[in-house]
């Protein structure tokens, strides 16, 4: 229990600052659902473990601690995306499974979990806990024909690397030819037509230009 | 010398090759691949006695990924096996090609461009200067329109005298770049082989290891995968080049096909339309041609062979050999040849895309992608070509369920089979029946196995290739090609397989398997006991099962001997019945013994059960 609550804190120092965090520890705390007080006896066990210094009221993650913070910050977004992309659970019910879950679980089970899913560690579609999406994450499938869009983010299936080669890509200006009733879409990409079957265009969330 | 046509599927590749190689063309697979490989020689110079050979290499997208078509070309480019590249470019989609051509630089491989289709370009108001072009990738550029022959008679000369290796360089992003370089140093690999290894893409795992360790780290700084790093990065360069070298000007913009095309309205109609007039055409076209050819086998070999008066021994096997021959024939190009020639126009044309595109709602249902829609309307002509067609099916599990469904389609051959005997003793109206029942059983069996099979699902993502109008030439030759490939197949199978039939009739096999199969022949299915001898012959062509029927019955006016609910079970267990035994060997080929023996197995049991179920209810 000790461990899990440290390694909960060394984490979302990670994720709050890029390595550092100023007092007031509010947002940590409320993060961490402790009180102040609670947080400071926490900080100060971490400290005295050597993975987070403090300075002037200033903490920030050790070598360390840094090595700790980062890696059960991949256990967590390897777990959290197996709950939701693989099991179809819902996304904060598998962010609070995945913050259990990550304290225990071994790093073999979780590259092996990785490697299943096919993507790598550091896939955007796997969000971290600090940039959790928006509510407002709209695909391709929630725009009518003739809109131009901008592809933001593709999570990523088996088919993916030939998106990569078609040249839909985050970034990538695009415009939906053709939508059908089912969710199937046609796209301009690079002026080529692609057709995409549902699903895939369920994977990938666009914003809109006109 | 030895040169490769390559380039993005639809550029017109194989057009070029066709007009450079004319006809003496071959097909032949790489070892350990199913993917064909077509190839030709264009005579340069005949008193010189100077030839170039020349590989019309598959359409692909992109040279990393794991897909076969892509570890073979890698094959192909790694192995010294070509000694110049003729890179083929749509100047319609000139961006997209770059890409392709930017990997393929990697290589090093000394290279020509080919800026084909622009003829299609110019009417987009899209003009590219092949010169700059030229001046910026290092190496000779000729402009093309293949459909028009312009351009292609420069490309054996230059290919041949002045192919360069292009000095282009993709400036990836800097870490990635920092990473190539020290894979330099440390294990003394080029650009091209660590950019694939960190892509996992190596033979060697002691490399791979370090390679991944670096991938991570570069993956974790960006958050990207550093697949997407590397095509951003070349994508992106590709827009730099394609912004200097292409300028787009005014065009009217003509009436868009796909308006109709793509909707649910019309398309849906439409889809409909063409597959059952496609159908028509073959079976209205097909029968007489094969009356034609069969009425020659009886006049020119048959009588003559019968005439010769040889001992019984011989006669049988003439006659087997004979039988064979008509049936093959008989088969491939009435039915499949004309089949072939509506398929090749449909897909020349562009429709295939969009029949896939349309269809892949109903097809998801059976657990497959709208792309199975044309392995399975290829079905209708033939099992054994509709069955390699599965090739292009993206996973195994697709490809098993589509080769389960397909064996079911009732081919050219079960057509006849049903004309034949329901059609005009029983009524129009049976016959219909029988397509029904089959297409619900297709449809059960569909929805059962996408439940049942193993192997995750993915999407579709499938390029609609441009609407255009398909070349007579071309059109020919694919359905040339494809109809060899069939007889090559099937033809020795029909040759061994009558001939061993023949055989056992003659020593008297065939009799005995006729008693030992009464208790199935009449007792479940309600038939004269012939009819299983019958049924056996139906392996080797289905149609043979209701010739042999008629010789084992002894008059072609089957209605005298058999009732009409006798001939109908007849009908509908022999369509439903075992793949004929080419299917089998495809199957087999394709997918290996299991799934073969498998898809055999659930054929017998799903024919004789329904043929016994239909008994019970009409007796």
């Amino acid at each position: 229990m000790e461990r899990s609550c440290e390694e909960d804190l060394l984490e979302a120092v990670l994720c709050l600052g890029t390595g550092k965090w100023c007092s007031p520890l509010g947002p940590l705390a409320s993060r961490l659902h402790l009180t102040p007080e609670e947080l400071r006896l926490l900080i100060e066990d971490a400290v005295r473990a050597g993975t987070l210094t403090r300075e002037e009221g200033r903490i920030s993650l050790t070598g360390k601690g840094q090595e700790i913070a980062v890696r059960i910050d991949r256990r967590h977004r390897t777990l959290q995306c197996f709950l939701t992309e693989m099991l179809g659970m819902d996304p904060t019910l598998a962010s609070d499974e995945a913050c259990q879950l990550e304290h225990q679980v071994s790093d073999e089970t979780i590259s092996r979990l990785g490697t299943y899913m096919a993507r790598p560690a550091g896939n955007p579609e796997c969000h971290r806990r600090c940039n959790e999406p928006g509510p407002g994450v709209r695909t391709l499938q929630s725009f009518d024909e003739g809109t131009i869009l901008r592809v933001s983010t593709i999570r990523q299936w088996g088919h993916y690397t030939r998106l990569l080669d078609l040249g839909i890509l985050p970034g990538e200006e695009i415009s939906i030819r053709r939508r059908l009733n089912n969710g199937a879409v046609v796209v301009r990409v690079k002026g080529c037509d692609i057709a995409l079957s549902p699903e895939i265009a369920a994977s990938i969330a666009v914003e809109q230009i006109r | 010398m030895k040169a490769a046509l390559i380039g993005n599927p639809g550029v017109g590749k194989s057009l070029i090759f066709m007009q450079l190689t004319g006809l003496g063309v071959e097909v032949g697979n790489m070892p350990g691949s199913s993917i064909e490989l077509m190839s030709g020689t264009v005579c340069v110079n005949r008193d010189q006695k100077e030839w170039l050979d020349l590989v019309d290499m598959p359409g692909l997208y992109s040279l990393d990924g794991q897909g076969e078509k892509e570890a073979l070309v890698r094959r192909v480019l790694e192995e010294p096996e070509v000694d110049a590249l003729i890179v083929v470019l749509d100047a319609t989609r000139f961006e997209r090609n770059l890409y392709l051509l930017l990997q393929i630089a990697e290589y090093r491989i000394p290279m020509i461009v080919v800026v084909n289709l622009t003829d299609e370009a110019i009417k987009k108001g899209v003009t590219i200067d092949t010169e700059a072009l030229s001046a910026l990738l290092g190496v000779p550029t000729i402009r093309a329109a293949a459909a028009q022959g312009t351009g292609i008679d420069q490309i054996v000369p230059t290919v041949m005298k002045s192919a360069k290796v292009s000095a282009i360089e993709v400036p990836y992003d800097h870490q990635v770049e920092a990473a190539l370089r020290s894979f330099q140093k440390t294990m003394g690999i080029g650009r091209r082989v660590g950019l694939q290894a960190m892509q996992g893409i190596s033979q060697d795992p002691e490399m791979l290891e370090v390679t991944a360790m670096v991938a991570e780290e570069i993956e974790n700084r960006h958050r990207m995968s550093v697949n997407q790093i590397i095509a951003t990065n070349r994508h992106n360069y590709a827009h730099t080049l394609s912004g200097q070298v292409l300028s787009t000007g005014a065009h009217h913009r003509p009436f868009d096909l796909d308006r109709l095309l793509t909707r649910q309205f019309p398309g849906v109609p439409i889809l409909v339309g063409v597959i059952l007039s496609m159908l028509l055409i073959v079976f209205s076209v097909g029968s007489r041609l094969e009356d034609l050819i069969v009425w020659g086998f009886t006049t020119y070999l048959m009588t003559p062979i019968q005439g010769l008066l040889l001992p019984p021994l011989a006669a049988q096997l003439a006659y087997s050999v004979v039988l064979a021959l008509e049936s093959g024939f008989g088969i491939a190009f009435p039915y499949i040849f004309t089949f072939y020639i509506l398929l090749s126009i449909l897909e020349d044309s562009g429709y295939m895309t969009r029949a896939a595109f349309l269809a892949d709602r109903a097809m998801h249902r059976l657990g497959m992608h709208g792309e199975a829609i044309i392995p399975l309307v290829l079905g209708f002509g033939c099992n054994v070509p509709a069955v390699m067609g599965t090739r292009l099916l993206s996973s195994r599990r697709e490809r098993i369920i589509a080769a389960f469904l397909i064996t079911m389609v009732p081919c050219s051959a079960r057509t006849v089979v049903i004309s034949g005997i329901v059609a005009k003793f029983v009524g129009v109206l049976p016959a219909l029946s029988i397509y029904l029942i089959v297409l619900v059983l297709i449809l059960l069996t569909g929805v059962i196995l996408s439940r049942v099979t193993p192997g995750p699902q993915y999407g579709m993502i499938l390029e609609m290739t441009p609407l255009r109008r398909p070349k007579v030439g071309m059109v020919l030759r694919k359905s040339w090609l494809r109809i060899q490939e069939f007889l090559m197949i099937a033809m020795p199978l029909l040759l061994i397989s009558s001939v061993i039939l023949g055989l056992l009739g003659f020593y008297g096999v065939i009799a005995a398997f006729q008693e030992t199969t009464v208790p199935i022949s009449e007792g479940l299915l309600g038939l004269p006991s012939y009819a299983s001898t019958a049924l056996l012959f139906g392996i080797l062509r289905k149609e043979m099962a209701f010739e042999t029927l008629a010789v084992l019955a002894g008059t072609a006016d089957l209605i005298t001997v058999m009732t009409r609910v006798q001939l109908y079970v007849f009908a509908l267990v022999s369509t439903l019945f075992v793949p004929c035994i080419s299917t089998i060997a495809v199957l087999n080929r394709e997918l290996g013994v299991k799934v073969a023996a498998l898809i055999t197995a659930y054929t017998v049991l799903l024919g004789l059960g329904i043929g016994a179920l239909i008994h019970l209810l009409m007796a």
